[in-house]
């Protein structure tokens, strides 16, 4: 199951830092960036 | 065309600026984060009396949780001579910081003169690991000690999802009550445990193992619970522990203490004060003070309010006779909550050795209640 809940983190956290290296806009980027820490936490399994 | 070529070059430019820019600043914030986050999983150090025998921990007693995050902490105080067998557990709710602290006290005190006190200060180790979400509860609090202040972690009632996931929608305990999914992870819905279940089963398998192996008399779980809840105040037992209970209170309310009795009921399945009676035949004692930080009509979560427990909501909701225990401007801090769990100890001790003289725990060096509410608490700690 940890296995399954990384691999979706690590898909959705590729896919915000795909966005963030495609995002025009300097504020979205801010944004995506923000919820990029989250995902990374959660990648290593820190919060 | 050129200067559209030197526009599309500079914005391109610019993206890769701000790119670079916020990969640094995401590597910034998730390095403090993940520090901050990571702190929590340190264990706080406790400093043992000179009447240790043995520090062991929960793993010796049910290899398989050897190095993960259920493992934790036993200490053992053997006397020179026979008595009594008892078994004090703190943080099996680790939001419960005074049965918590009053476990490190009693480690950093007690000598024994006779019987065996065993004392697991963070039960439920993994529930230190994290806070409770969407509470703005502190992760820390301190208190003041002879060598300086000292900081305890704050933790949550359940154990970290980190190591266990995911909550089942509803929660089948190892008895077979039904419970909300979020309990899956609560140590005391989890009696007797299971050594195949989940972390938190485990964990409750380890402490019943340990209360086979350690042929445990007596036992004794120390809880807080929010000033709006009716079970406060209290000591909860087993039908094992029947006359041992109501001579304790008795002796209490002599001293100036109010406990109510709560008797254990039958049908609530996986708690301590039920499993630990009908699962290994032991006395089963619950005791309960009165936690403002964690009931829900608390103001601003702070550390003042775990040390201090004062809070104008509840001096209000005892007005309006919504409490079950008295709450005036003075609060109820902890150092008031520890004597109260010390005392209830004691009191249950003593009468253990007056019903069962061949099971008398002879302890010194425990503190006096009326001494942790002059000096406070931190006066007992190293």
């Amino acid at each position: 199951m940890r296995i399954v809940y990384l691999a979706m983190v690590l898909y959705l956290a590729a896919h915000l830092a795909w966005m963030l290296a495609r995002e025009k806009s300097f504020w979205k980027q801010a944004g995506i960036a923000l919820v990029l820490v989250l995902f990374i936490l959660r990648l290593f399994l820190i919060q | 065309m050129l200067e559209e070529k030197m526009q599309n070059r500079s914005a391109r430019a610019r993206r890769a600026a701000s790119v670079i820019f916020f990969t640094l600043l995401i590597a910034a914030i998730t390095i403090l984060a993940g520090r901050e986050f990571l702190s929590m999983r340190r264990d706080d150090p406790i400093f043992p009396s000179s009447g240790l025998t043995a520090r062991r921990l929960l793993s010796d007693y049910f290899p398989p949780l050897k190095g993960g995050p259920g493992d934790t902490p036993v200490f053992v105080f053997d006397g020179p001579k026979k008595g009594g067998r008892i078994l004090i557990l703190g943080g099996t709710h680790p939001n419960e910081p005074a049965g918590y602290v009053s476990a490190v006290t009693l480690i950093e005190n007690i000598r024994i003169a006779a019987g065996t006190v065993i004392v697991i200060p963070r039960a439920n180790a993994s529930g230190f690991t994290h806070s409770d979400p969407q509470e703005g509860s502190p992760q820390r609090f301190s208190l003041e000690t002879p060598s300086g202040r000292r900081s305890f972690r704050l933790g949550s009632r359940v154990t970290n999802p980190v190591h266990q996931w995911p909550d089942p929608a509803i929660y089948v305990n190892p008895m077979g009550q039904e419970l909300a999914g979020v309990e899956a992870r609560n140590l005391n819905r989890a009696y007797p445990g299971k050594p195949d279940g989940n972390l938190t089963e485990r964990v409750a398998f380890a402490v019943m193992e340990l209360i086979r192996h350690e042929k445990i008399g007596l036992g004794i779980d120390l809880h807080e619970s929010a000033p709006e809840y009716p079970v406060i105040n209290a000591i909860v037992f087993h039908e094992n522990a029947a006359d041992l209970a109501a001579m304790a209170q008795m002796d209490l309310q002599a001293d100036g203490f109010e406990f109510r009795l709560e008797a254990s009921p039958p049908k609530l399945r996986g708690l301590s004060h039920r499993e630990w009676g009908d699962a290994a035949g032991i006395k089963a004692v619950l005791l309960e003070t009165p936690n403002a930080s964690h009931g829900r009509l608390k103001g601003k979560p702070s550390e003042a309010l775990v040390v201090e427990g004062k809070d104008p909501n509840y001096e209000r909701a005892a007005k309006l006779g919504r409490l079950f225990v008295p709450f005036g401007p003075e609060g109820i801090p902890l150092k008031e909550r520890v004597a109260r769990h010390l005392a209830g100890v004691r009191a249950l001790l003593k009468s253990l050795s007056e019903l069962e003289p061949d099971n008398t725990v002879t302890i010194g060096g425990f503190p006096a209640a009326e001494e942790i509410r002059a000096r406070g608490v931190g006066a007992f700690l190293k």
